[in-house]
Order: C-alpha cells, then structure tokens, then sequence
C-alpha cells in the first residue's frame, strides 16, 4: 500500500513537472507576444528597438528563454509568480482576486449540475422507455447541444429584459451595499450565469447517471434482489448504490477543471472570473499570467485524479488490494 | 402617418427640453455661486445664457463648417421652458464602460477600451488644453501658451488655484516633470509617448515661476496647444517621481487633477469615481459615476434596456438604433469619435507597390454599398484621402472614386491582361492577381466589409482572400523581419479621432519607412514628394499654409491609394434622459467626454430629431427588425 502510494506520488510530481515546463513554453510558441499590446496596433511596429527593450525589461522578458525559465522555476520556489504585462500586477494577486467568484460560480454550477443530473439519470434509467425518460433525454440533449453564449442570451433576454428580474452583468452591486444588502445582490448576479452554466454541465452528468443505472439493473444480482421478492424501492436502492461510483470520477474530474473558470459564460455575464482572465491573457500573449493560471489548473486537475485514484478504493471494494497479502 | 408623428413629436420635445435646459444650466450656477464659491469658475467673471448653450472657450469660427463646434444646431433656447426636462445635475450615472482599465493612468492602461480609453483617462486627469480635435482648443490647465517667433519655445502659463485630487498644488514643476517623464519612460507610456519624444521633438524643460513652464524643442511645434497640449495628461510629480518602473504602478488609486476621483476599483468589475469638488472647471454635474465593465455588447444594450445601467460607452449596432429610437425610456444621440475602417496595403511588395493596380483595387470599390450592407447606411463613405471629413485638417469635397470600368482599363493599361482559367489576371510574369487581407476575427464588421469588397474587386479580375485571424496573430504577421519588406499583403484596421486630427497624423501614417513615421509599420508607402510636404507641414507656422500642405498630401493618397477607406461610422450613443440629461456630443469624443460632465456648455438633447429622421427614413432600418 505505501509503495502503490509512493509510486503515484512519484508519477503526479513527473507529470507536475512536465506540466511546468509545457505550461512555460506554450505561450510562448504562439505567434505574436506581449509587448505590442502595451500600444494600439497601429503603433505597435514603431517601437525602437531602445524602447522594446526598456518595455521588455521591466517584466524580465528581455532575458534569454532559459534565464526566464529559471526566474519563473525560481518564483515558483518562493510561491511567486511574476508580473502581469496587461495588467502591470504579481499574478499572484490577479488570480487571488479572481478565484473566489470562479470557485462561487462554477462550484455551485458543478454541484447543482452533478445533483441535477445524477436525480434526472436515475430516474430515466428507472423509467427506461417511457414518455418521461424520452422527454428528460431530449432535453437534455437539446440544453447541452445549445451554445452556452446562446443559452445566456436567452436567458437574459427573459429573465432580465421581459421579467426584469435579475440583473444582466457583474459579480458585485453597483451600489456600496454591505452585509446582508451585499449577499442579496451578489445573489441575485450570480442566478443567471449559475442557470446558464449548470444547463450547460447537466447533460454528461445525465448520460453517464443513464446508463450506469440501466448498466447496474441488468446485472445478476438485481434479477436475485427481484427473484427473492425485495421491493422496488430496495432494488434501486442496492443499484444506485453501485451506479455512483462512474459519477463519483466524473465529478472529480470535473472539479479538476474548475479553477479553469467557464470563459464563455463569464464573458456574457461580465463574470470576473479565472476563465475571462486566462481568455484575455491569451489574446493579449500575457505569458506570466498564462504560465501561472495553466499551473494553477494542471496542479488541480493532478490533484484531482489523485483524490480519485485514492479514494477509489474506499468507495468500492472490489479494487481494494489485499492488504494482507501484500503486507 | 405614423412615421410623420414620430418625427414631429420628438422635435419639440427636444425644443423645450433644450430651452429648459438653459434655464436649469442658470439656476444651477446660481446655486453654485450662492453655495459661496465651493468651485466658482474661474474663466468668466459672468456667464450669461448666451454662454450657457455655447462651449465656455471661444472657439475659432473658422473651424470648417461648425464640425468643431461641441453638438450644433439649437441655440435659440432662452424663450421657453417646462421644469420637466431641465438639464439636472445627477446624483449617480452607470455607465456600462467595455474593457478594464489597471488604475487608469497613463502607463497601466490595457487598450482594451478603445475608442473609449482617452477618454477615461481624461475624467482623471487633465490636459494643458482640450482638445486636439480643435484647431485651437480650449485653455484647460494652462491659461494661456505663449510661442516664440520660430515655435521652438512655448511658454505655457498654468491657472493658479489647481490642486490634485490629494491636495497637493499643481504646479509648473509638474508640468516639467510631466513631459521629461515620457520622455524618459517613452518605451511604456503607451500612446502617448510619441508626441513627446517624436513629433513635436521635445528638448528640455524649464520651470521659470510656479505657473509659468518654458518648453524648448529641437524643431518648431507649430501645433504645440493641439498635440501634446491637447492630448497629453498631466502627471503629478510628487506620485510619479517615486516609480521607477510605471508599467508596474497599478496597485493604488490614481491621483489627477481631472473632474474626477477614482474611490473604488473592483478589478474586471467596475470603478467607481466621485466628482472632483473643488475642480476649476466647475462642480461636475455628476456626483458618482459608476462604470461597471460590461464586455458584451449584447448583455451591454440589454442592460441599458432594462435600466441596469444609464449608458452604454459604445456605439449602437446599427441594428439596434431604429428600435432604440422608438423606446420612449431612451434617447438617441449622434456625436462622433471619427472613426473609421480601412484597408491598408503593403505598398512596398510587388505586384502591389505598382500604384496602378492599387488605383484599380479601388476603383472597383462601390464603398456606398458597403456602407448600407454593413452598417445600413449609419456612417458616411470613405474618401480615397483617408482623412475623416470631420476633422479639421481634411481636404473639402474629397471623395472616393468608384468606376469598375475604369478599373478594367486601367489593369489592361498596366499590363495585367493575361487571365487564368477563372478570371482571375495576372501579371506579365505569371503570377495571379491574387492577395490575402488579413481581418482581426474580433471585428464581424470587418470581416463582412471586407468579403463585401472582395467580391466587388472579383469583378475586375483581382482576387482578395479575406483572413481571419486573432489580434496578436494579425500583428505578427504585419510585422517582418527589420529591414525586409514584410510578407503580408494588406490588413483591416480601425482608428478613432486621435488618428484624423493629429495634425501630423499624415506624417505618422504615410511617410516612407525608415527613422520617420510608423511608415514600415502601417503600408509600406513610399513617395518622396509626400515625405517632403509631411515634414515641412510639421513646422510650418501658418495654419493656412499648413492646411494646404495637408490638402496636398490628401491627394496624393488619393491617387496613389496606399489605404481604401471602408466608411467612417456614425457615433449613435443611446442613454436614457430619466438618469441624466446633460450629454454634451464633443466631436471628436462622442457623448462619453469630461465636457459631458461639466457645467458650462451645450447640452446636446437637441440634436435627437435628426436621428430619429434618418431612422425613420432608412428603409433598411426597417428591413433590420
């Protein structure tokens, strides 16, 4: 068991590492970089090359590739992870003030999407066949073949415009509300962005919840639940049960993901989230802030599987090791 | 008949708002005086109505057809009035602004709000004048600017009393400080540096008391008051001495002497901005503004719709702007930021420096049928000498030339008579006619101009490929090599007023490649008789002389077509009157100017039945719904 532990350890750290090392050099093989934002585009060509250098060197990137590579290795050291170009900032307080609103919204929106899901899925799969599950499929497949932005859209279009009851943009009041007045508003913005992203989540969840349980109501041991005369309740009970377990991956993957932000949604909403950042950092070439938000993302996702590789074993027995054995 | 109601109605409803207006604008300096002097304007020792309804500057009548003149029409306000639609001073305005900003200083900004971002700088801080778009602006922080016979010195004169927006006097140590700063730091103080370090060429700087600054310059600066005077931010010395690294100072609030503070700064959410109450100006007729950063357009216009917020900094699509014009809770506006689109050419790579065939590429472009496509008519054409025709430099009646036959002759003439197999020519040598334009995939206008005018030029026998492709890509792909022709053919770009009335905007755009001008950075255009009007424009002292040099170089580009001007866009800004109805349309500037919130000049509610006209007239307008 400690070995097993070990060697995943030991792995996670080799694909951390990679992870540091492509998150360092993607943005930099894209074409265009950093310094032309800092002007419009018409004047961007008419830099000196005097100037480009003293715009370069107040964010280090006058350095040759591999002295950056070691200042950013050094940062990361030291937990710092260097300025901004767009927004003159460290990244590290870009990503601090952004974080709590792409962990508020995509969090709840990955909670509510797994929850709806998962009770949708269930109750297809019980109901296989019938008029209800065909209704649940179709719209469910129709919200998840919608583009998000279009979804939003609608959304605003009728809750905001017709009913006019939610607002349209942001994360906070324009007013200088506090206290309870604060939570309220900030409420009330997060509604239609959560509404749009979770319609948006539903559908994987759906399918994978579908299909476990009609997966787990075909298996032997059902038909010897049915066969010894237990009651329906019970029988989908001992196959929920079971059915959980593809979810539970699906879910901490997906939580993987999460400080990713949801780029398109926080756009439409003006969301002031991680995914409009790293949107707006890739348009404008912002390698430091690239390299910082792609490593905040492989770190979670890494540790994400790991929690899932884990945890695993707690949930089903069936791949547990025998401790005994191996002991 | 229904359209004949909504076009009566308005028009008087726009009368006695107006004529309200000046009456409010009275009873509201009447207050400010009795308040004792909080923030008496200094500039007039009385300000009568007449003042009221016209720009508190005394602006030059030879501005060419009134185009510089803050909003026209109306000024025959002072008989009637209704209380019900006086211009009111605002407790709070919320302005839905399009892209995050740092801390709104001059070194920190993203450019991600263009056209806006001078703009927003400018409710911040101030100029030595206001603004460019005037040949000759406004005194603003500088009483007066006094030149030397040969322009190489400029005495600027500060008004007394300024402070910054802690308390600190401004002073002309600030303005020394201001321009040696740029100079210094020209390679991170984004658009601005330029007319500090370039054109004009700044020298030195010499504090002679402490409201009078001397500026020497290396060449005459004939435009001194308009360029850097009108354009360049005033910084103060006692922040700014202490960052040695300016593209890294966006942590705190800034500090200016403009019509407003910043309080709050909510990252990629929102600012909030508090009038300056002591500003020489005048109180701002505003209390708060609040600008939440809304980067949809479409969640932008929804919310102006539902109330959320007061304005909108952009733009109406041309879609919107005939239902706009109809919803009784808001008001259309035109102003201007002159803008415009154009088709820049690389005139240095064969086959495309041979002027004639861009000539032809030209003559093939019916630019008034893009225009109704693609804006539905919400513009003016453009005009083959690039300048905006709003701008005070522009060459009268200059227009563009569109003769698809004489496009024909004119390729045939120069030789591109061999054809391939689906039309398209070639030159002598073999090679097809065929060029790629490269579009930034985030301009849908653009993009649809652009393929509007490809298959227009197809009719000749010219074939442009239209590419989409993101920002950086675009840049990149502009740029080659240093001192190699760059590999692309030509490009879409876009410029507001700062690009029209620069006096040596020219200069900048078309001058040869090599130490002068953006010139390898824009086209790649090359023409020595230009180069040599462009440089001498620049010094030359009479602004007659100089218009002429200017006129002079417009027709050059206009036979020799380094650029196609797509249109220049109508400004169309909706706001909704019930918030606040004291819009001032500064030219060059649009609605969302400092002047908006200022007590002193002309409102601009007048101007609104000539929008809601044209909409009602524009069939295509109704085509759109």
């Amino acid at each position: 068991m400690i070995r097993h532990t070990a060697r995943a350890i030991a792995q996670y750290t080799l694909v951390l590492l990679g992870a540091i090392v492509l998150n360092f050099a993607l943005p930099r093989l894209a074409p265009g970089n950093p310094i032309d934002f800092l002007l419009p585009p018409e004047q961007a060509g008419i830099l000196t090359p005097m100037q480009r250098q003293q715009a370069l060197s107040q964010f280090g990137l006058d350095q040759p590739i591999p002295v950056q590579f070691a200042r950013y290795l050094g940062g990361l050291t030291r937990g710092d992870l260097l300025y901004s170009v767009r927004y003159g900032r460290p990244v590290r307080d870009l990503i601090a003030e952004r974080l709590p609103w792409t962990l508020l919204l995509v969090g709840t929106a990955i909670a509510l999407a797994t929850l709806i899901g998962t009770l949708l899925g269930f109750r297809s799969a019980w109901r296989r066949g019938t008029a209800e599950d065909i209704a649940y499929l179709s719209l469910v497949i129709l919200a998840d073949s919608l583009p998000v932005f279009f979804v939003g859209m609608m959304l605003i279009l009728v809750f905001a415009v017709q009913l006019g009851l939610f607002p349209i943009y942001g994360a906070v009041p324009t007013t200088t509300a506090t206290g309870v007045a604060f939570v309220v508003a900030v409420g009330k913005r997060l509604t239609l962005p959560l509404a749009t992203l979770t319609l948006a989540s539903i559908g994987p969840i759906y399918l994978v919840a579908r299909s476990a349980l009609m997966s787990e109501l075909q298996e032997d041991y059902v038909l010897m639940a049915e066969a010894k005369g237990l009651d329906r309740r019970g029988v989908r009970r001992h196959a929920q049960r079971n059915a959980l377990l593809p979810l539970w991956t699906v879910a901490l993957l997906n939580l993987g993901t999460l400080v990713g932000g949801a780029t398109i949604v926080e756009t439409v909403f003006s969301y002031p989230g991680l995914g409009r950042l790293i949107y707006q950092s890739v348009i404008a070439r912002d390698y430091p802030v690239l390299q910082g938000t792609f490593l905040l993302l492989s770190v979670s996702v890494i540790a994400a599987n790991f929690i899932a590789d884990v945890a695993y074993p707690l949930l089903d027995p069936r791949v547990r090791r025998p401790v005994g054995v191996s002991a | 008949m229904k359209d004949m109601h909504s076009v009566h109605r308005p028009t008087r409803r726009a009368f006695l708002r107006t004529a309200a207006g000046a009456v409010a604008n009275l009873a509201s300096v009447g207050i400010l005086q009795a308040c004792g002097g909080v923030s008496a304007p200094t500039t007039a020792p009385s300000r009568g109505a007449a003042e009221l309804v016209t720009p508190a500057t005394p602006l030059t009548p030879a501005a060419p057809g009134g185009a510089n003149a803050p909003t026209a029409a109306v000024s025959d306000a002072g008989a009637a009035a209704s209380s019900s639609t006086m211009v009111q001073p605002a407790q709070k305005l919320t302005i839905a602004y399009n892209a995050f900003e740092n801390n709104i200083t001059p070194f920190t900004l993203t450019l991600g709000s263009m056209p806006n971002v001078h703009d927003l700088i400018m409710l911040v801080y101030d100029t030595l004048f206001w603004s460019q778009n005037d040949v000759e602006p406004e005194p603003w922080l500088a009483e007066k600017a006094e030149a030397s016979a040969d322009r190489l010195v400029w005495t600027v004169t500060l008004r007394s009393g300024i402070t910054w927006h802690d308390g600190v006097p401004l002073t002309a140590d600030d303005v020394k400080f201001t321009f040696e700063y740029y100079q210094k730091f020209a390679g991170v103080s984004g658009r601005y540096a330029h007319h500090v370090g370039d054109m004009p060429p700044f020298d030195r700087a010499e504090v002679v008391d402490p409201l009078t600054v001397r500026l020497f310059y290396r060449a005459a600066a004939p435009t001194f008051m308009i360029l850097p005077g009108g354009d360049l931010p005033i910084l103060p010395q006692h922040i700014w001495e202490k960052v040695t690294e300016p593209a890294k100072a966006s942590k705190d609030l800034p500090v200016g002497s403009g019509p407003y503070k910043v309080v709050e700064i909510q990252p990629d959410q929102l600012y909030r901005l508090q009038a300056n109450d002591r500003y020489f100006k005048g109180r701002p007729t505003v209390n708060e503004l609040v600008l939440p950063i809304v980067q949809d357009p479409s969640a932008a216009f929804a919310s102006l719709q539902t109330g959320q917020v007061d304005f909108v900094a952009r733009n109406v699509p041309p879609e919107l702007i005939a239902q706009f014009g109809r919803q009784p809770s808001l008001k259309m506006v035109k102003g201007t930021r002159l803008e415009s689109t154009q088709l820049y050419f690389n005139a240095r790579k064969p086959p495309l420096s041979d002027t004639r065939l861009r000539k032809a590429i030209s003559l093939a472009v019916d630019n008034q049928a893009v225009l109704q496509t693609v804006l539905l008519g919400h513009g003016r054409p453009g005009r083959d000498g690039f300048i905006h025709p709003d701008s005070p430099w522009a060459l009268p009646g200059g227009g563009h030339d569109f003769d698809a036959a004489r496009a024909v002759q004119m390729l045939d003439t120069a030789g591109y008579t061999q054809k391939d197999t689906d039309g398209i020519r070639k030159t002598p040598t073999g090679s097809r006619l065929e060029f790629s334009v490269l579009v930034s995939s985030f301009a849908p206008q653009d993009l649809r101009a652009t393929q509007l005018i490809a298959q227009q030029v197809s009719a000749v026998g010219v074939k442009l490929n239209v590419e989409a492709l993101d920002p950086a890509t675009l840049r990149q792909r502009r740029q080659g090599p240093a001192d190699q022709i760059p590999p692309y053919d030509a490009y879409v770009g876009n410029l507001e007023s700062h690009g029209h009335v620069d006096p040596d905007g020219l200069y900048y755009f078309f001058h040869s490649p090599g130490a002068k001008g953006f010139g390898s950075g824009i086209a790649g255009y090359g023409n020595a008789r230009f180069d040599q009007l462009s440089e001498q424009a620049a010094v030359t002292l009479d602004l007659t002389a100089r218009k002429g040099l200017l006129h002079e170089m417009q027709r050059i580009l206009a036979d020799e077509i380094p650029v196609i001007v797509y249109f220049y866009p109508d400004g169309d800004y909706a706001y909704r009157p019930a918030a606040y109805n004291g819009w001032v349309s500064d030219p060059g500037h649009g609605i969302f100017t400092k002047r908006s919130f200022l007590p002193g000049y002309k409102r601009a509610a007048g101007m609104l039945p000539t929008v809601g006209l044209a909409a009602a007239q524009s069939p295509r307008d109704d085509a759109a719904e």
